[in-house]
């Protein structure tokens, strides 16, 4: 019952019931799906206006109705799942009335990617790879900012190695991670080239950024820290970092997104089972439908990037201490 | 008679330029008494802050040397605390944890939470900023983040207060204000402060003694005027002070007469002009 | 009630009796290409047949031969469906340092030449054959030399260096007078294209209707369901099968690394035994159940092909051009005519066809070529297969070939080759003489060289 004389949910409840309110939302609302609706018209529009060998270009229909196609494929490989589990568990009864004593073997179902598992598989690879990323870019970036000597040993390199394509590390990271000996606990390899490529691939902006902000502390609190003579560590703590905390922010959306970008195009050659394979998977198969689960999946694609770019927006807005920064 | 507390000793410092090494200021000699407030006073350019910067330790003289109680100064730190002309505040902590910093880095351990607290409420209640304790300083005006800059400086008990014009940002009411307290301050904790600032009249209101820097480069003293009034000193009473008015007139004569630097865009045109028809006669 | 027990009693006697050698590794993962003849591995998935070994196996489709040739050797499949001739090659130690192994064969044939819509269009109609089928390529010397004239050079694709397809689709050019190139491993020239009238390069099979519609390649030979992908986009017209090329002969096989094989080998025979009861499956009472079949394999994560199309080569009614069928019962057969005995006359065969063409590049005794073959193809997995599905009654001995009195090659359909030529797989050397394109001797391989 607090609550609601707390002055917050004053505000928050007089928001709700102006009529402004409502109006600016309303008319948010209009414009994004106004937009949408173009879209879809242009796309249904231009489909029909293009045969490709595989039949017509699908429109947002026949996209529509593969997505529905994955998701009962989906219910079917649940179907599947408990079906196998049903005879495992005959199984048992029967070994168990052969011999009471039997050991019973009892072995997991294994499940055939699904549309779902796929994205999940995408979801996680792209999280590692990127927070695998961060780990390294930050340090690195942050001892590179500090030192203006660093920065002029590790610049050449930095910049050498940034334009390189995924596509063109991933003979090298596959070759590599062939060699090692993986034991069961890193995944599977495809899973570690894949994480590997989107590593090597997204740390750089993090990097360069971290390295920007840290470099960029205005001289006068490099003054006061001075005069207050921090330690290097509280000088690093206190001073520089959250001096420099919306460049890493920044830094970090930049390779998220491009994460994002790597993974999928990584997924295809090194075959981990996420919405790469599946994409690739779909060209391969070059059956009449396709096209459109190709565009379901390009949707999909796009959605899950707009969402991983909003997650690390909102996160950006809650540590961000200068307003005056871009956030949008 | 009060030992020195501070000496400037034939100060003075040049940068390595293309051109050659450009000596911004010479035999800079100053000895400044513990509890005096003490003005520096020039046009632009003319090193004030330098020298300022010099005292702080935040700039190294390439000649001369400074010294407080008998040790050398050789970098910063909170003895002698510095109020910027930017203010300086850490934008991500609020006006309570920028001056509970400093307190506690200068602390390190002697004082308790509680006296902690205490100490920082007291020092923002002297400059009146004890209802803006949880502001952040993008929520404040640029006079009330000044007034903080200053808490915190006082909070560190320097030695010597460094102040590198702390008012110039500020109106005239705001203004009037600071300069108060702070006269109230310095008569209660007897700092010592060297102040630099482009107010003549502040100069004097506030000062023992004022001094003023010829033009660079190579900026050194060139006077220094010793301001006998007795304190406390009130501006109202002093506006007609025939010798708060005599002081005035000294340092604006030293100013714009003796170091004239500004010069008058008209005459240096017709110097130009005649020139030209010198030239092509 | 007591009608469900003595199910499960009679149930669990069978599968006792079944799992009574305990297989060393149960959670398999096998590799596939997305072709036609993938069909044995989904069918003992998904008819059982695996999981009555007591076997839990996954079956991932790989994006190219190489892939899967390398995920095979580095232990990340277990087994896979592989090529005849990228196992014969690996052994020999050609293009990949792994050590491969074969004790089963999955399909004889399946594949086919097809070339571009325009290209048969500019064959003189003097020239096509009246079946429309089993032409020669000698109906490409026109083409070829109007290509000449203008500086262009045909390209050709085949799935890998290594596969049935490249020697088919040379063996067939050659048989037709046309060079299709040498290779030369040991300057370092691994393109095949040397003194080639016409360029054959690698695609992945399910690219290469894809291609061929860009005109980067203006024919190809591949497996199904490639072929009768481009001919029902009218991209393309089949001129020959590889079973009109050289009749009978071991097309993919169940590949495992000689480690794996060693490692696990009641595993190994529980695999052959699902795979060979899902063989005679799809063959049974006269191929009736490949209907059935084409519409498993044609879920997206098998071959994932349009039905219509799968169902074609599997049920036997193969397009040639587009509005010409005919009937092609055997083309594909998994396991009629002793299919699945892994013989070692293929594997000479394949050794024959890469000396030919230069991969192997010296020339090597009759000995030599029996020795590889021994290595590369080991029955013994399989003959224990057999024995154990003959003892509970799923087969009767007369299913299998007499191992016994096998011999190298396969009795009943023997090869006969479009060129008529006669292969004796004990003289090898003797073989390759009969070629007038190919690289016989000493002395020729010392010329390619120089060139």
């Amino acid at each position: 019952m607090k609550i609601l004389h707390h002055p917050a949910f004053h505000q928050w409840q007089s928001q709700f019931s102006s009529t402004l309110f409502w109006r600016k939302q309303l008319k948010q609302s209009l414009l994004t799906f106004s937009g949408l609706l173009v879209f879809v018209l242009c796309w249904q529009l231009a489909s029909s206006q293009i045969q490709t060998s595989l039949g017509q270009f699908p429109g947002p229909t026949q996209a529509a109705a593969q997505w529905s196609q994955l998701v009962d494929e989906y219910q079917a490989e649940q179907q599947r799942e408990d079906a196998f589990y049903q005879r495992q568990l005959e199984r048992h009864a029967a070994l168990l009335a052969a011999d009471p004593q039997a050991e019973l073997p009892n072995l997991p179902y294994r499940a055939r990617p699904t549309f779902f598992s796929q994205i999940l598989t995408s979801l996680q690879t792209v999280l590692t790879g990127f927070v695998l990323a961060s780990l390294i870019a930050i340090p690195l970036g942050i001892l590179i900012g500090l030192s203006s000597n660093l920065y002029q040993v590790f610049n050449p390199l930095i910049q050498l190695f940034k334009p390189i394509s995924p596509l063109a590390w991933l003979p090298l990271v596959t070759l590599i991670v062939s060699s090692v000996d993986l034991s069961a606990a890193w995944g599977s390899r495809s899973f570690v080239v894949s994480v590997c490529t989107v590593m090597l691939c997204s740390l750089w902006p993090t990097l360069l950024n971290t390295a920007v902000g840290v470099s960029q502390v205005p001289q006068d609190l490099l003054n006061v820290s001075k005069v207050l003579r921090l330690s290097w560590w509280r000088h690093l703590r206190i001073i520089v970092l959250p001096s420099a905390v919306p460049m890493i922010f920044t830094g970090l959306r930049l390779s998220l997104g491009i994460a994002w970008m790597v993974l999928i195009a990584a997924e295809m050659l090194a075959q981990n089972p996420g919405l790469g394979k599946f994409v690739w998977d779909e060209f391969q198969n070059g059956s009449s439908n396709s096209l459109s689960r190709i565009c379901v999946a390009v949707l999909v694609i796009g959605l899950l990037g707009f969402a991983l770019d909003r997650l690390m927006l909102t996160l950006q807005r809650k540590v961000n201490w200068d307003k005056s920064a871009v956030s949008r | 008679m009060q030992k020195t507390h501070l000496e400037l000793t034939q100060v003075g410092i040049s940068f390595p330029t293309e051109k050659g090494p450009f000596v911004a200021l010479q035999n800079v000699n100053l000895h400044i008494k513990k509890g005096e407030f003490v003005s520096l006073i020039g046009h632009s350019g003319c090193g004030k802050s330098t020298v300022l910067n010099i005292v702080a330790g935040l700039h190294q003289a390439t000649a001369g040397g400074v010294i407080l109680n008998h040790k050398e100064v050789t970098e910063p730190g909170p003895e002698r605390a510095v109020v910027f002309q930017n203010h300086s505040l850490l934008p991500w902590l609020t006006v309570y944890q920028n001056v509970e910093l400093a307190v506690k880095q200068q602390s390190k351990g002697k004082k308790t939470k509680a006296e902690i607290r205490d100490w920082v409420e007291h020092n923002l209640a002297l400059v009146h900023m004890s209802h803006a304790l949880d502001k952040r300083p993008g929520e404040i005006s640029g006079g009330m983040k000044q007034r903080v800059g200053i808490a915190r400086a006082l909070a560190m008990q320097p030695e010597v207060l460094l102040m590198d014009e702390p008012f110039g940002a500020l109106d005239a009411l705001t203004r009037a204000h600071l300069q108060d307290s702070l006269m109230e301050i310095q008569a209660q904790l007897n700092t010592t402060v060297m102040m630099i600032t482009h107010d003549v009249d502040e100069a004097v209101l506030l000062s023992d003694r004022i001094v003023m820097m010829t033009n660079g480069p190579a900026a050194t003293i060139g006077e220094i005027l010793t301001v006998d009034l007795p304190r406390p000193r009130h501006r109202l009473q002093l506006a007609d002070d025939p010798t708060y008015n005599h002081y005035r007139h000294q340092v604006l004569s030293f100013l714009y007469e003796k170091q004239r630097k500004v010069e008058d865009l008209g005459s240096k045109r017709a110097e130009k002009q005649q020139q030209k028809t010198q030239a092509s006669a | 009630m007591r009608r469900i027990a003595l199910t499960l009693l009679l149930g669990a006697c069978c599968l006792s009796q079944a799992e009574a050698a305990v297989a060393e590794k149960t959670d398999l993962r096998l590799g596939f290409v997305k072709l036609t003849d993938m069909a044995p591995l989904a069918v003992a998935l998904e008819q059982g047949f695996f999981e009555d070994e007591g076997l839990f196996v996954s079956v991932e489709a790989q994006a190219n031969w190489k892939v899967l040739q390398d995920r095979v050797t580095d232990g990340q499949l277990d087994a896979a469906h592989m090529l005849a001739g990228q196992v014969v090659a690996a052994s020999a130690g050609l293009g990949s340092q792994a050590r491969l192994q074969t004790s089963l064969v999955l399909d004889l044939h399946g594949n086919a030449c097809t070339v571009s819509k325009d290209i048969w269009q500019q064959v003189p109609a003097a020239q096509k054959s009246a079946t429309g089928q089993a032409q020669s390529a000698s109906v490409l010397q026109t083409t070829l030399n109007a290509y000449a004239e203008q500086g262009k050079t045909m390209q050709f694709g085949t799935v890998f260096p290594y596969s049935s397809h490249n020697y088919e689709l040379r063996y067939w050019l050659a048989a037709g007078g046309i060079h299709p190139g040498f290779y030369a491993p040991e300057q370092g020239d691994n393109s095949g294209q040397l003194q080639a009238q016409l360029l054959i390069s690698v695609t992945p099979p399910p690219q290469m209707p894809a291609t061929m519609e860009a005109g980067t390649l203006q024919g190809f030979c591949v497996g199904e369901p490639w072929n009768q992908q481009a001919v029902q986009k009218g991209l393309g017209v089949v001129l020959v099968t590889n079973e009109q090329l050289h009749g009978a002969m071991a097309e993919k096989v169940l590949g495992v690394t000689a480690d794996w094989a060693k490692a696990n080998p009641i595993t190994h025979i529980k695999l052959i035994k699902a795979l060979l009861r899902a063989g005679y499956w799809l063959d049974q009472n006269n191929n009736a159940n490949r209907a059935a079949a084409a519409k498993m394999i044609a879920q997206p994560h098998y071959v994932g092909a349009d039905v219509g199309i799968l169902s074609r080569s599997m049920t036997g009614t193969f397009e040639f051009e587009q509005g010409k069928t005919s009937q092609q019962q055997d083309f594909n057969v998994f396991f009629r005519y002793h299919a699945t005995y892994p013989f070692y006359a293929d594997a000479i065969w394949y050794l024959s066809q890469m000396r030919r063409w230069g991969q192997i590049a010296e020339v090597k005794d009759d000995s030599w070529y029996l020795q590889q073959a021994q290595q590369v193809f080991q029955p013994e997995p399989y003959q224990q297969a057999a024995a154990e599905l003959i003892t509970e009654g799923k087969f009767k001995a007369t299913d299998f070939v007499d191992f016994k009195t096998a011999s190298l090659t396969r009795p009943g359909k023997a090869s006969s080759f479009i060129d008529d030529k006669t292969f004796d797989p004990a003289a090898p050397n003797a073989y390759l003489q009969q070629f007038a394109i190919g690289q016989q001797s000493a002395a020729q391989i010392a010329a390619t060289a120089k060139n």
